[in-house]
């Protein structure tokens, strides 16, 4: 389908979000969207899926123009959108959410829509069970989960924000392949990515958006460099890595065992050391959540022993980890990790030790000015959290952390931020490893992994593999081993696994 | 930026309230019933004398309490509909300490003061049950908060009719008056006690410099907005929302003991006079800020009190006030929601 | 925290505007060891005068029920009509008056709202307000009181209370219930006869022990049955009307009655579930009759299964009482009022009357007009041999009641079944 979007203007307060964007996408085009954070491509999206309207302008679906009040309006005339936080109803079974938005029908018949769904993920070789419920599924899952859904519905033009981000290499593969394969059946694809190395390799056309403009197009081959300073309006240099330290160890693990619903995981030995990073790859739900819970002492683990400082904590609660000096910042920002409807300075207070009984305000503020200048926030003391941007969010979070610390346990912590974010906040976190704490962290981005670690541990559903010297391993050899491939090449140490 | 915005919250309010006021006058036509002469009536009922007055702050000093208390739980982001039977038990507890102590030579006073402190414990006691319930059982505090509820009217039936009853008669009317040496003073020819209005007046400072100026309120809200967060940031959360539960037990006792000591003088089966719902009502509508509590608690005290004369005046049945009542939490809802919207476009 | 303190101030501020709109309050700071004044024992050893007026005398009315409940409240309701149309005054009343209906209420609090519309006499109609009333009446000296079916102004009473405003008020409904009796152990196939009790006190144990000394006269002398034959069993609900959730349900009091071999049920309680749920047994092909309570127009819940109704005659005692208050010739007095044996159903003289229902059949009716000749005469069913429930003997043979021993049972009789007492 031909999706052609003219003049089009969208406002919030007094940010132009959108700034009389043109753009023609014809049928058959994977179209990339970059931009930084905050450069009004979800916005673009929105209006384009109508989730909201733009203040002015024209959208045209094969020429005809059509006016979208809502998702399911999008939907009918054949737009879908896959979010970058994938809007899903978690209490419901799988196969429930992918009947949600189905025009007609009362009573579906579940028989054959399991078979269609079964068919569909099928094709893209997703592992989805269709009875499980929805908020077991990781996020990458979800993703997938939505993508099948969109489809179903007969979704035309497909958008997809961030897609890339929570889901491993391979699913990656198999998601560009089939999203080529769509283009070749005449779909339109938006991809919207701040990832420069996925547009180039999936896109055949790319629009770059820079604070609400559209500030450049391209055709492969693409200039990678020119793309980078059109989205940032300057050049960017990725921090380099620091030497591998070897300092005293602040966590061990000995013969730790965990339990999962879906592996087992026995005989974890382990070595954290001060002002190392460990990176933890895998793909989602291969035991690295669990892992790294298990070392904020969130989970419990069946056996084995937890010793934080010389000081065994095995089967404390979390809280007595992080009065150790450990902290924990969870992959979902919202939902684990700040207060909605909180300001900066509420957080900092809250995270602050308490004196007294009553709350120095202008204590709190001022407080809140410093962290926000030294972590260079974009908000002021009293925004909520929930109005920040995510790479703001995640800012936010690290600025929360206490000094000193032993440990920091971080899930996915660059995931949705832009480039810019993305070495900010790395290089917020290499201070932390300067000043004695060490970093275990999960990612899905391999090649983050590789960058910022110093070791690297590989979970294949429920294997450990023993650490890595990041500086020699290649993101092949990695994404073969998170795929289960070459395990035999590794010495496994003392891990096994119980099926 | 942030006044601004509050006054825009107030005009939005003020809106609801007269959509809610369009909406029961147009009930009332429907009902051949003159509207600005029931208005009329209710207010001149509630504010039209001194005694009518007096008597809208006896029922606003029991309903203040229990919203007091339901802004703690609130804040800590449950809904304790328990609240009734933790009234109840605060009655219980209070005239317990009443019958254990009437016949002693102890001052009236002190008995008094025990006996109020007995039924905060009282209703701190059985918010704590809804909060084990929900801490430990995994019951949702709504659905234990009813359940409790029930089980306390029963107990409070149960005492009437058996262990407290009156001396050769089993009915449900109530136990035995207390001698009038233990009733709350009150105001010289009004039903109205000092007492009463000082310990509600009391209830809603602490709870608003609880809830505005203290780290305990500040993680309180972290807890009721965001549990996991708040557990991540290091705040013990099911302490905290046993707390909660503890804190809005004891101020929804106080409520139940005033009740005894300054309504009934007595226990009877409908001794927390719904006050427990309508706190619910009345905290939601103050959007869960102390401050506003006592101005629509007042409100609503009000209504209930002038709408008697409904009935007595223009033969109209008094739920008409229960109309308007929900009209105005309904039109508030709307209007919030229909708010939200019109922000998110500006 | 600068604004906090504001914040605080303007609070202040708003509690001190509220406070001070009192303004009549005392000043001094009260004392909570000190006894309240306004429930003081009252010094005034007169009764108030009221000078006489033209204009029409307003008087007041609470009903513990809804006006229209065809039982208690309907009855007290018609009978303060009655008054006022015989004495061209003006009746303002409140209904549904309790605590479950109008929550955060109490009496004494609305029957003020009856004096603000310019009552001048008020009247109490239940039970259920008793203590209400004596405070009403002690704290509003220049208010008259009428209390219906209370004794405080009962000088020989056991619980007398000195409250010249006051003139309590009741009908000999023994003779009514004797009636009810009677024409149920007339017409009882299976002997067996339910009440449906409200709660129990000293005016539902001598209402109930009536309809039994009655059921018995009859069942005996004119069936000539044997007594131990008959069997009389008394279920109380725990309230005079069904509070959901709060009393038993009499719907299902009276039902449990008709499925367990009762096939006459006498109600007790201001409502008429118990005609209701016979009309629906009899529906269903069962023997089922009811006697209503109260209220003359009762049978009218259910005409076919009726076999008739002891009511209240409130009207005659309301006028003559408020005709005394209005014109200056009031007297603190109690009244325990008996039919007028020429014409028990004479709205203008009888207390209390009983109409015969639909479903009485012709015999039994006869039995029925006999037994009311006979009382009419002068039988007195309240003549020893009485034995309580338990056994004790509480009149000797040939002992007559009296006044005090009959308002005063202790328990139920004996060969009754059925809760008696608390002790």
């Amino acid at each position: 389908m031909n999706v052609e979007l003219r003049n089009i203007h969208k406002h919030f307060g007094k940010v132009h979000a959108n700034n009389d964007i043109h753009l023609n996408i014809p049928a058959g085009t994977i179209q990339g969207i970059l931009g930084e954070n905050g450069a009004g491509k979800s916005t673009l999206m929105k209006i384009l899926s109508g989730f909201i309207q733009a203040d002015s302008g024209e959208i045209l679906l094969d020429n005809q123009p059509v006016i979208i009040h809502s998702p399911a309006d999008a939907i009918h005339h054949g737009v879908g959108m896959l979010h970058q936080d994938p809007l899903d109803f978690p209490p419901m079974r799988v196969l429930d959410n992918f009947l949600l938005g189905r025009a007609g029908g009362l009573f579906p018949d579940r028989k054959t829509v399991a078979r269609d769904f079964t068919r569909l993920a099928a094709q893209f070789d997703f592992s989805l069970d269709p009875d499980s419920y929805v908020d077991s599924l990781t996020v990458g899952e979800r993703q997938q989960l939505e993508i099948l859904r969109l489809l179903w519905l007969g979704a035309r033009v497909l958008i997809l924000d961030e897609p890339t981000t929570g889901i491993s290499a391979s699913q990656k593969e198999k998601l560009f392949e089939t999203l080529r394969k769509l283009a070749g059946q005449g779909m339109s694809i938006i991809f919207v990515s701040h990832k420069l190395e996925d547009v180039e390799s999936l896109c055949g056309a790319v629009a770059v958006l820079q604070a609400g403009k559209l500030v450049g197009e391209a055709r492969p081959p693409f200039p990678t460099k020119k793309l980078v300073e059109m989205m940032f309006g300057r050049e960017i240099s990725l921090g380099a890595r620091q030497a591998a330290s070897s300092g005293r160890s602040v966590l061990e693990l000995r013969g730790v065992a965990l339990e999962d619903i879906r592996f087992q995981m026995s005989g974890i030995d382990l070595d954290v050391r001060a002002g190392e990073v460990i990176g933890l790859a895998g793909m989602e739900g291969s035991g690295q959540g669990a892992f790294i819970r298990a070392c904020a002492g969130l989970t419990r683990p069946v056996g084995g022993r937890v010793v934080l400082n010389g000081r065994d904590l095995t089967g404390k609660s979390y809280h007595v980890f992080k009065h150790g000096g450990v902290s924990f910042l969870p992959a979902s920002r919202l939902e684990e990790g700040l207060v909605p409807g909180l300001s900066l300075t509420e957080h900092f207070v809250l995270a602050e030790e308490t004196r007294g009984i009553f709350i120095d305000r202008t204590a709190g503020h001022k407080l809140a000015e410093g962290r926000i200048k030294a972590f260079n926030i974009r908000g002021t003391p009293a925004s909520p959290v929930e109005s920040l941007s995510g790479g703001n969010q995640q800012r936010a979070l690290l600025a929360l952390l206490k000094s000193p610390l032993s440990l920091v346990l971080l899930e996915h912590p660059t995931r949705g931020l832009d480039i810019e974010s993305v070495i900010y906040i790395w290089s917020k976190l290499k201070e932390r490893c300067k000043q004695g704490a060490a970093i275990v962290f999960i990612s899905s981005d391999l090649e983050e992994v590789l960058q910022y670690s110093d070791r690297v541990l590989v979970f294949f559903s429920g294997k450990v593999s023993k650490p890595l010297e990041a500086s020699k391993t290649t993101v092949e050899q990695l994404g073969n081993l998170i795929g289960g491939k070459d395990w035999e090449s590794l010495d496994l140490e003392k891990a096994h696994v119980k099926k | 930026m942030l006044k601004n915005n509050r006054w825009i919250n107030l005009a939005f309010q003020l809106a609801a309230l007269l959509l809610a006021v369009i909406f029961t006058t147009l009930i009332l036509l429907a009902a051949g019933a003159p509207p600005l002469e029931a208005y009329k009536n209710i207010l001149m009922g509630a504010f039209g004398s001194l005694d009518n007055f007096a008597n809208v702050l006896v029922a606003w000093v029991p309903l203040l309490l229990t919203t007091a208390g339901l802004l703690i739980t609130f804040s800590a982001g449950l809904w304790n509909i328990g609240v009734e039977g933790q009234i109840m038990l605060g009655a219980i507890f209070t005239t317990w300490v009443m019958r254990l102590l009437q016949d002693t030579t102890m001052p009236p006073a002190l008995i008094l003061t025990l006996a109020i402190l007995a039924g905060m414990v009282g209703g701190a006691l059985w918010a704590m049950l809804a909060g084990a319930l929900k801490t430990f059982g995994g019951v949702n505090e709504i659905f234990g908060g009813l359940g409790l509820n029930f089980v306390a009217t029963a107990l409070t039936l149960w005492l009437i009719f058996g262990p407290w009853k009156r001396p050769g008669v089993a009915s449900m009317s109530g136990t035995v008056p207390f001698d009038d040496r233990l009733s709350l003073t009150v105001f010289t020819g009004l039903r109205l006690s000092p007492w009463a209005l000082v310990i509600a007046v009391a209830a809603i400072v602490v709870v608003y410099l609880l809830l505005q100026g203290t780290y305990f309120g500040l993680r309180l809200k972290a807890v009721g907005r965001n549990a996991r967060a708040a557990f991540l940031l290091g705040i013990p959360t099911w302490q905290y929302m046993m707390m909660s539960f503890a804190l809005c037990g004891l101020f929804a006792g106080a409520a139940g003991a005033m009740q005894v000591v300054a309504v009934y003088h007595r226990l009877i089966p409908s001794i927390s006079s719904g006050y427990g719902y309508l706190g619910l009502i009345v905290a939601m509508l103050v959007n869960y800020q102390a401050l506003w509590a006592a101005p629509v608690a007042l409100f609503y005290a009000a209504l209930n009190i002038g709408s008697i004369q409904l009935p007595i005046v223009l033969k109209l049945d008094s739920s008409l006030s229960g109309v308007l009542q929900g009209m105005l939490v309904l039109f508030v809802v709307l209007v919030e929601g229909a708010r939200q919207q019109l922000m998110k476009k500006s | 925290m600068r604004k906090t303190i504001l914040q605080f101030a303007l609070l202040a501020v708003a509690f001190a505007m509220v406070l001070s709109a009192c303004g009549t309050a005392p000043t001094a700071a009260p004392v909570a060891s000190e006894a309240p004044a306004v429930t003081q024992a009252p010094v005034v050893t007169e009764a108030p005068t009221v000078a006489p007026t033209a204009a029409p005398f307003t008087f007041g009315i609470l009903l513990v029920g809804p006006y229209n409940d065809q039982g208690w409240s309907q009855a007290t309701y018609e009978g303060a009509q009655y008054a006022e149309k015989q004495l061209g005054g003006k009746l303002v009343y409140i209904d549904k008056v309790n605590p479950a209906d109008r929550p955060g209420t109490t009496a004494s609090q609305l029957a003020e709202q009856l004096v603000n519309q310019g009552a001048k006499l008020v009247i109490f109609n239940s039970d259920d307000m008793k203590d209400e009333a004596l405070k009403f009446a002690q704290a509003n000296p220049d208010i008259y009181v009428i209390g219906a079916s209370l004794d405080w102004t009962w000088k020989d009473g056991k619980n007398y209370k000195e409250s010249p405003n006051q003139t309590d008020i009741m009908g000999r409904m023994e003779y009514g219930k004797m009636i009810a009796g009677c024409a149920a152990a007339l017409t009882t196939q299976t002997g067996k006869i339910g009440y449906l009790g409200p709660l129990i006190n000293d005016e539902t144990r001598r209402l109930a022990s009536s309809a039994y000394l009655g059921a018995k006269y009859c069942w005996t002398n004119y069936l000539g049955k044997n007594a131990a034959d008959l069997k009389f069993k008394v279920t109380w609900i725990g309230f005079w009307f069904n509070i959901p959730g709060v009393t038993s349900d009499p719907t299902q009091v009276a039902d449990e009655f008709f499925n367990s071999g009762y096939d006459v049920v006498l109600s007790g309680i201001d409502t008429t579930e118990a005609s209701k749920e016979a009309a629906k047994s009899a529906a269903s092909g069962k023997k089922a009759w009811a006697i209503p309570y109260d209220y003359v127009g009762s049978c009218e819940a259910a005409p076919d299964v009726c076999l008739g109704v002891p009511y209240f005659n409130w009207g005659p005692a309301f006028a003559a009482t408020i005709k005394t208050a209005s014109d200056g010739t009031w007297k603190s007095n109690f009244q325990w009022n008996a039919p007028d044996w020429k014409d028990i159903n004479n709205k203008d003289t009888s207390a209390v009357g009983f109409v015969k229902g639909k479903a009485l059949s012709a015999d039994a009716g006869a039995n029925v007009d006999k037994f009311i000749a006979e009382l009419a005469g002068g039988l007195n069913l309240w003549t020893g041999p009485i034995n309580l429930q338990d056994g004790t003997a509480y009149l000797k043979d040939g002992e007559v009641g009296t006044d005090l021993q009959v308002w005063y049972l202790p328990q139920l009789l004996k060969g009754m079944e059925g809760q008696s007492v608390s002790q």
